[in-house]
């Protein structure tokens, strides 16, 4: 702090700090509680009281078609709406005089009352989230290591602007570069009736999509850039005189790694893991574009339904709440697995 | 441990069109403290790596205890090698460095935790096993990375430069401690140095290179007295060269026609006369005052003086231009030889040598 105001000035340093500060709860901290007391209440209403309700809401609906018929009548029939409007408006004052306000009541129920399927799908998600990283590490460890370890600084160099170059295309693109590949009448199996494997006019095509495997692939390949990334870039510090250590002094191939690489690559490997985990744990458009329904429901497709066509804002907070806590375990979990700390992660 | 000796049969070694190493023949005896002396870039590290087996020579065929190595990959020689930064596994603790090579091959625990401490003890280390290399100093690590390779029983030990990191001070102890290690295991040592003196202070023998090519290889004496080639001559120890053309030549004598007038010297290589050549001196063998009866002479005066106790540094300048060095031992009357005074300076014929012109060790 001395340091910044040293070299920035004080008020300099003033704005940089009011800047992060408000950064910080502006956009993480503030949404965060606004999300949780959400969570934590809901509104109550006797039975009747919510036909009441109901019966207002649908009279609202009523007058704003009169009102669209008026606006298209003409002549008497403009007189004889306006009459009817009125009516309707007149009994909505009246309904509206003995409505009771809904309560809000505070409690956990919102995380409590998770249905058997929800919770079942919620499971679901973070088995499915934990296995697309460990695809994900399978397939990225040898990539990260061959950039980093064995390639020439020049094919390095390609073989990670490779790996970028489709980041540079809009998620959304490229997941539905995967849903044209796996589609019914997609690339692979277009080739399989080239082959005369399938039949698109008996419909006896692979149906790819269903299988929960695509999503699987479409997120591995939307995610792979955050885990190769870190990996690459603990790989990358590793001494090449240690694997040749480790190979002089007899060791195979699996047992330089096992002893030498990851343990080096540690962190990377963390950072990797928990980044490709709270994305695929949150991830909705994938989900949501490859399986296009007939696949299961993933945990954040869920949220979206809770909050924007069930409209319950609380269930959906909670819910959401939910995933957070998940991820957050996850991310503890991690680190203790990996034996790293947050120093070793922000390094 | 037994040592076995190191073929190299007419190997080379190119990088696309850069010719590292030249095609050579080298034997390296069993059980020898062999040092392979070069500057920077002359492709010392090159034949190490040859031997070691990470690099594959384009020509020619290594052996190792008679063995042809061509094919065999590193962790199925029987070499270890010691890293120029040494490559020491700095998230393992120091025992478990130590015990790699053992756990690569299969050894039990218990077994490789007695032998990681007998190894320990060997290099001075006892009970320093639970640390971390980190936890060490300089000397210490190097100890540690000469227990970790010796414990996977090699017949050859492959040293990469490994007291360049040290200071002046833990150099010259490790020296000895190194050459003590290699008596003790008795195994082959092949050691790469830039170091003339350590090489020379170390070494049953040494093999001498330039620009990927073996220049001489010979025991430290020989190496010193008898240097084959101009550039051995000025990168093994300090020394005084004159350019020149011989004259006459006879009975192993020659005569040289030098700026600094016709001066006689010993003529190994048998040159003949009208040939370019080198005459070579070393500092400590040209005398300091009148004398009769000697072959050369030559007049100067003391340009810069350094009094090291026992021994006196003098750079003289002749009228020539050209500046020798000598140096003489401390017999007192030190008042005598002080900058400016006008001195003589002689050497017998047997102590100078006539070398075939080349490439010096200034240039490289
Ligand atoms: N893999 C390589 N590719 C191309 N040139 C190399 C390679 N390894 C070494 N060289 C070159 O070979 C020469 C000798 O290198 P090296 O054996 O490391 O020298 P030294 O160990 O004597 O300093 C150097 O000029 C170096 O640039
Ligand atoms: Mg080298």
């Amino acid at each position: 702090m001395r340091s910044l105001v040293a070299t920035y000035g004080r008020g300099l340093t003033a704005l940089f700090c009011g800047l992060a500060l408000i950064w910080l709860l502006g956009l993480i901290v503030l949404p965060q509680l606004f999300m949780l007391e959400r969570s934590l209440w809901w509104q109550e209403q006797p039975a009747e009281a919510f036909a009441l309700t109901k019966r207002i809401d649908d009279l609202y609906n009523e007058v704003s078609l009169l009102e669209f018929d008026r606006r298209a009548a003409e002549g008497e029939e403009v007189a004889q709406l306006e009459a009817r409007i009125a009516a309707k408006r007149a009994e909505i004052a009246e309904l509206e005089a003995v409505e009771v306000a809904p309560v809000r009541v505070y409690g956990l129920a919102n995380y409590v009352k998770m249905s058997g399927l929800h919770f079942w799908i919620f499971v679901k998600t973070i088995f499915y989230a934990m296995l697309v990283t460990l695809l994900a590490l399978v397939v990225c460890y040898p990539i990260a290591f061959a950039a980093a370890q064995l390639a020439s600084p020049a094919n390095a160099a390609l073989l990670l602007l490779g790996l970028v170059v489709p980041y540079a295309i809009n998620e959304l693109l490229r997941v539905y570069a995967w849903l044209m590949i796996l589609d019914y009448q997609g690339v692979i199996n277009s080739f399989l009736a080239w082959l005369g494997l399938v039949d698109f006019e008996k419909r006896t095509w692979v149906p790819f999509l269903e299988y929960p495997g695509a999503v699987f692939v479409a997120m591995v390949y939307a995610y792979v850039l955050f885990m190769v990334f870190p990996m690459y870039n603990t790989m990358e510090t590793l001494d090449r005189n240690q694997l040749e250590a480790a190979r002089d002094l007899g060791a195979s191939t699996w047992r330089t790694h096992w002893r030498v690489v990851i343990p080096h690559a540690r962190p990377g490997i963390a950072v990797g893991c928990i980044m490709t985990f709270m994305l695929s744990a949150g991830s909705f458009a994938v989900p949501q574009i490859i399986s296009r329904g007939t696949g299961g429901d993933w945990f954040s497709q869920l949220i979206y339904r809770q909050f924007f066509e069930s409209f319950n804002w609380n269930v959906g907070a909670a819910y959401a709440f939910t995933l957070l806590l998940a991820c957050i375990v996850f991310i503890f979990l991690v680190m203790r697995l990996a034996g790293v700390g947050i120093r070793d992660i922000a390094k | 441990m037994r040592g076995q000796n190191v073929e190299l049969v007419d190997v080379a070694m190119r990088f696309g069109a850069f010719t590292a190493v030249h095609p050579t023949d080298l034997v390296v005896e069993a059980g020898e403290f062999f040092s392979i002396l070069g500057p920077s870039g002359c492709g010392k590290t090159t034949i190490l790596r040859m031997v070691s087996g990470f690099l594959e020579p384009s020509q020619g065929e290594i052996r190792i205890g008679g063995t042809p190595m061509r094919g065999i990959p590193p962790n199925r020689r029987p070499t270890a090698l010691i890293f120029q930064n040494l490559a020491l596994f700095p998230l393992m603790p120091v025992w478990e460095n130590v015990a790699f090579g053992l756990e690569a091959r299969g050894v039990d625990k218990p077994t490789r935790r007695a032998r990681a401490e007998e190894l320990l003890r060997l290099v001075a280390l006892e009970g320093q096993g639970h640390k971390r290399p980190s936890e060490l100093s300089g000397g210490q690590r190097q100890r540690v990375a000469i227990a970790r390779a010796l414990a996977v029983e090699p017949a050859v030990l492959l040293l990469d430069e490994p007291l360049s990191a040290l200071d002046l001070k833990l150099r010259q102890h490790m020296r000895t401690e190194l050459r003590a290690i290699q008596r003790r295991v008795g195994i082959t040592f092949i050691y790469i140095t830039h170091d003339q003196g350590e090489a020379l202070t170390m070494s049953d023998r040494i093999a001498v290179m330039s620009q990927g090519r073996v220049e001489q290889v010979d025991t430290p004496d020989r190496l010193y007295a008898a240097p084959a080639t101009a550039f051995v001559a000025t990168f093994v120890g300090e020394n005084n060269l004159v350019r020149g053309r011989i004259t006459r030549a006879e009975n192993g004598l020659a005569l040289a026609d030098t700026p600094l007038g016709p001066l006689r010297a010993a003529n190994p290589h048998g040159l003949a006369a009208g040939a370019e050549a080198m005459l070579f001196v070393r500092p400590e063998r040209l005398q300091l005052g009148p004398a009769n009866g000697i072959d050369n002479r030559l007049a100067g005066t003391i340009a810069r003086r350094a009094l090291e106790g026992p021994y006196l540094h003098l750079a003289v300048a002749t009228a020539a231009g050209t500046e020798l060095l000598v140096h003489a031992t401390n017999r007192g009357g030190l008042d005598a030889w002080q900058v400016g005074a006008p001195v003589e300076v002689g050497f017998a014929a047997e102590e100078a040598m006539a070398l075939p012109t080349g490439p010096l060790a200034a240039d490289a």
